[in-house]
């Protein structure tokens, strides 16, 4: 079926079958391999992307489902602009905060981590510890043991209220 | 090896962050699932849905006629093929490439389909028809060693020197270790204690998911894998197929021994190998769990005898180990941990027997840090127990039986560097003031462990991992080595030990990894042992490599060698800065790239200064502990880590903030198997467990505090002083664990995980009410 999608503000539309995830179309049709795979089933949150700023499955959407809302991939985080390359492209400063502060190792879950902090932040700018626990507990890290993350949510939210730190 | 004293250092001892965190980030970064080569093809495993089965018939004729079906791999074809060897195996020889009389696991790989598109290649699955008779199965190890037991294989294949099947069982390997008079230290003890302890099977469930992609030709072939053993699989490739292997290995989304040796590899080989185009297969999360390896299940035996004041004099320890259908590599896992299966103490009369088991479950491989984890889980909950009962306090039992310098191990080794006790010390004090008291409905406890964990080492002298340094036409030094970055910042740390031997900055160093087209030999990513091994082996090349440029430096500025100095532009006449070369002049000059090779050569025996003679069993031995406050919910059985310390020496901590996060993600990891990870497979065979929605796994809400700390007493012999460390956070949770619920409940458990279930039934239990319902 003919499906149009709007992601990281670009329009795309082509013929996909109604069974195809929006995760393969973003991977395979699209080529934005930044959103992971693992389990298939909506429960470890590789897979995160936004919809409209909030968070969600990307394995557990069907593609022709997610018409008309703005998608947003980690490559769609800090566009480059036109012709600049990737590379050219600024750091979030949800992204330097997880460098800064030790928040991946193996990286495979970060695109995933980083938009869901993002729609945190987006929503609640100052969240306390709880909150942030609250809400990164939908996605499951195997490397740090979450405590570089959390930090890394905690600096993210000190750097984009402009203040300090810590 | 070279020893560097760890003074005035510029680079090693400072903590950037990651090499590639910015890629990571951003989600450029380059893992195995997402990338295509030309032509690649896309294939799909027919896996077995019984626990042991004889194979009757397979006919994929239907499967073949599909559209987009270009070949489906079974054992005909397989057989067919005189230069492709059906089996393989690295320790046992004993798993064929695809099935060929029988299966021994469900999940067991029967068939592979191969297709232009994933879809054609999953209802192609549907149409190979397979005959099976069922036969008599086995999921427990210690059923499976009883006299009668289905055989779940009828001979044993060991191709490696150190292992002992016992022919006619299902027992795979049997091997002991003695030291001292057994029965006479139990004469002499003062109290005995024998206890029993279990550990069921986990899945390691790194993100991103196993996968290859390999394409065959008739001269060479080429396997991209997320495997940590590059170079072990390139010789059993050409083993196996009879032509040169590249292996080549991206970042990998974290393994924690899934990964340690290939399982999918030479299969989806041979499948390229029968479509003659490059074939491509991703696992699901459930295929890791059926058969991507597991953490295997595990029951031991403990006795132990103690003199009055706590002082342990003898000790007897026998073990299983369920190797599940293939022993590929999971008999010499066990094996190893031998050696460290009595604990970080002096005890002076030994006996440890390890028992590896085939049984029809999948097959198992290490899990970050092999059994010791679960060695150290019995021999520490039993020590508390020990302790309560001699009136001792738990520290100060471990204080008066921990090796120290000087001591010589079960082993014959001698222990060169211990800091176990302040280790142990530093873990207490980390974890700081005892929590207030609890609410009502709440009890609160604090347990310590202590472990001594091994790291693969060769029977005799050999030279285990190799690196080169080479300095390119553009001024930057290029580090080239074979350890998998697998999410513990390998890159970095070898490129801080370059930095550092040559004057430089991280700016001038590049890394190029896990290549065997590109860069020499090395063992394995695994047991800890890259820190050490192949930063060594960088060590040494840049040290070579520093020379040759102050030698070529020396002719080109007509200076003496004595007068350079090297920084990371170039070199220049200490006492006349001007007079310079830069690193891209110095490449010009020569006319090409400089490159130095370098290596480290581990094992034989170590010589003390008196000729002494002593085994090196271990290149080194990992000396840690943890400390863990625990809240246990008196109305739910719920167990909840507030606050887990943890102290390890590391010899010297190349990089510090990437190794204290080391230690809190192995004790992160090992939260779930302790608290409420567990596979369970129902009595037909079944794997119940098989999805995250069954299978739940550690979240940021299960995360306690941590505050860990390092002790660096400067190791001979590592590169500058560092010891690995990247699995022993993991190993002592378990034990801190247990023995914190023991103080706060009184209640021994001898199992993990400690799941509500668990714990809120031996609550009431010891209450003296009437236990639940069972369910």
């Amino acid at each position: 079926m003919k499906v149009e999608l709007t992601v990281n503000g670009e329009q795309h539309s082509g013929d996909v079958e109604p069974w195809r995830t929006l995760l393969s179309v973003l991977r395979e049709d699209l080529g934005l391999t930044g959103t992971k795979s693992y389990c298939h089933s909506g429960a470890c949150g590789a897979c995160t992307v936004l919809l409209d700023g909030e968070p969600a499955s990307a394995c557990s959407l069907l593609a022709p489902q997610v018409r008309g809302r703005a998608v947003t991939t980690i490559e769609g985080l800090t566009p480059a602009g036109k012709g600049l390359t990737p590379q050219d492209a600024p750091l979030h400063p949800i992204q330097q905060a997880y460098i800064d502060h030790w928040g991946l190792q193996c990286g495979y879950c970060t695109p995933g981590m980083v938009l869901l902090t993002k729609a945190l932040l987006d929503a609640n700018p100052q969240p306390t510890d709880e909150e942030i626990v609250r809400h990164m507990s939908g996605n499951i890290c195997r490397c740090t043991g979450y405590a570089g993350i959390l930090e890394s949510v905690r600096a993210a939210a000190a750097a984009m209220a402009g203040a300090e730190t810590p | 090896m070279r020893d560097t004293p760890s003074e005035s250092l510029n680079v090693v001892g400072t903590s950037p962050s990651t090499i590639e965190a910015t890629e990571k980030v951003t989600g450029r970064t380059v893992y195995l699932p997402d990338f295509d080569v030309p032509g690649m093809t896309h294939a799909k495993v027919l896996r077995s849905p019984l626990p042991h089965a004889r194979l009757v018939s397979i006919d994929a004729s239907r499967a073949n006629a599909l559209d987009g079906v270009i070949c489906v791999l079974t054992r005909e074809e397989l057989l067919a093929d005189p230069r492709v060897e059906a089996m393989y195996g690295y320790v046992f020889r004993d798993s064929p490439l695809v099935a060929l009389d029988r299966v021994r696991y469900q999940g067991d790989i029967v068939a592979v389909v191969v297709a232009e598109d994933l879809q054609a290649a999953e209802e192609a699955l549907e149409l190979i028809d397979v005959e099976y008779e069922e036969l008599p199965y086995v999921l427990d190890a210690e059923q499976a060693m009883e006299p009668g037991a289905p055989l779940v294989h009828d001979e044993m294949l060991p191709i490696a020197p150190e292992l002992h099947p016992v022919d006619g069982t299902n027992i795979c390997h049997r091997t002991t270790l003695e030291t001292g008079d057994m029965e006479k230290g139990f004469a002499e003890a003062d109290s005995i204690f024998e206890d029993i302890y279990e550990a069921p099977p986990v899945q390691h469930c790194a993100l991103e998911l196993h996968a290859v992609i390999a394409d065959v030709r008739d001269d060479d072939m080429t396997v991209w894998t997320n495997c940590q053993a590059p170079f072990p699989l390139k010789t059993e490739l050409e083993r196996i197929f009879k032509r040169p292997a590249r292996v080549i290995v991206s970042y990998v989304g974290g393994g924690f021994g899934s990964k340690s040796r290939d399982r999918i590899e030479a299969v989806v080989a041979a499948a390229s190998n029968l479509a003659r185009r490059p074939v491509r297969l991703v696992l699901t999360q459930e295929e890791t769990f059926l058969g991507g390896y597991i953490r295997p299940a595990f029951k031991c035996w403990l006795k132990t005898g103690v003199k009055r004041d706590g002082t342990i004099v003898a000790r007897q320890y026998r073990f299983i180990t369920d190797v599940g259908g293939y022993a590929i590599t999971g008999a010499r896992s066990a094996n190893n941990t031998v050696k460290v299966a009595t604990g970080p103490y002096r005890i002076p009369n030994v006996s440890v027997e390890c028992l590896a088991v085939y049984t029809n479950k999948p097959p198992s491989a290490p899990y970050r840090g092999l059994p010791t984890t679960q060695h150290t889980m019995a021999y520490e909950s039993q020590l508390d127990r020990i302790a309560r009962e001699l009136g001792i306090s738990p520290v100060e039992i471990r204080m008066r039986n921990l090796l120290v310098e000087g001591d010589v191990h079960v082993t014959g080794d001698l222990i060169r560097s211990s800091h176990a006790k302040e280790c142990l010390a530093q873990t207490v004090d980390a974890l700081g003031e005892r929590p207030p008291p609890p609410a009502p409905g709440v009890l609160r406890g604090r347990g310590f462990s202590s472990t001594i964990k091994y790291t693969l080492t060769p029977p005799r002298s050999s030279v285990e991992s190799k690196a080169e340094v080479a300095l390119g036409a553009d001024g930057v030094y290029e580090v080239r080595v074979a350890t998998v970055n697998i999410g513990q910042g390998s890159d970095t740390t070898m490129a801080q030990i370059a930095a550092e031997a040559l004057g430089a900055t991280l700016a001038n160093v590049r890394v190029v990894h896990s290549d065997t087209g590109l860069v020499p030999s090395d063992t394995s990513t695994t047991a800890s042992r890259s820190t050490f091994h192949m930063g060594n082996a960088v060590l040494d090349a840049a040290t070579k490599l520093r020379a040759e440029i102050i030698d070529v430096s020396s002719a080109l500025l007509e200076e003496e060698k004595e007068a350079l100095v090297l920084d990371g532009s170039g070199a220049r006449v200490a006492d006349a800065p001007e007079r310079r070369i830069s690193l891209a002049e110095l490449v010009g000059a020569q006319g090409g790239p400089l490159s130095m090779f370098g290596e480290c050569e581990v094992g034989g025996t170590y010589v003390d200064t008196e000729g002494r003679s002593y085994p090196i069993s271990s290149t080194f031995w990992t000396f840690a502990s943890a400390g863990a406050d625990v809240e246990v919910s008196t109305e739910t059985g719920e167990v909840r880590l507030t606050k887990v310390s943890s102290a390890v020496n590391v010899g010297k901590a190349i990089n510090p903030v990437s190794v204290h996060r080391q230690i809190e993600g192995g004790l992160g990891m090992e939260l779930g198997p302790t608290l409420f990870e567990r596979l369970v497979w129902d009595d037909t065979g079944q794997l119940l467990t098989s999805s995250l929605l069954d299978y739940p796994l550690p979240t940021m809400s299960t995360m306690p505090e941590y505050a860990t700390a390092l002790v660096e007493p400067h190791f001979k012999g590592g590169p500058y002083g560092a010891k690995g460390m990247g699995e022993v956070g993991s190993v002592v949770l378990p034990a801190a664990v247990l023995n914190a619920v023991y103080d706060a409940t009184g209640v021994l458990f001898h199992s993990v995980p400690l799941d509500p279930e668990t714990v809120l039934r031996a609550l009431v239990a010891v209450a003296g009410e009437a236990p639940g319902k069972p369910q």
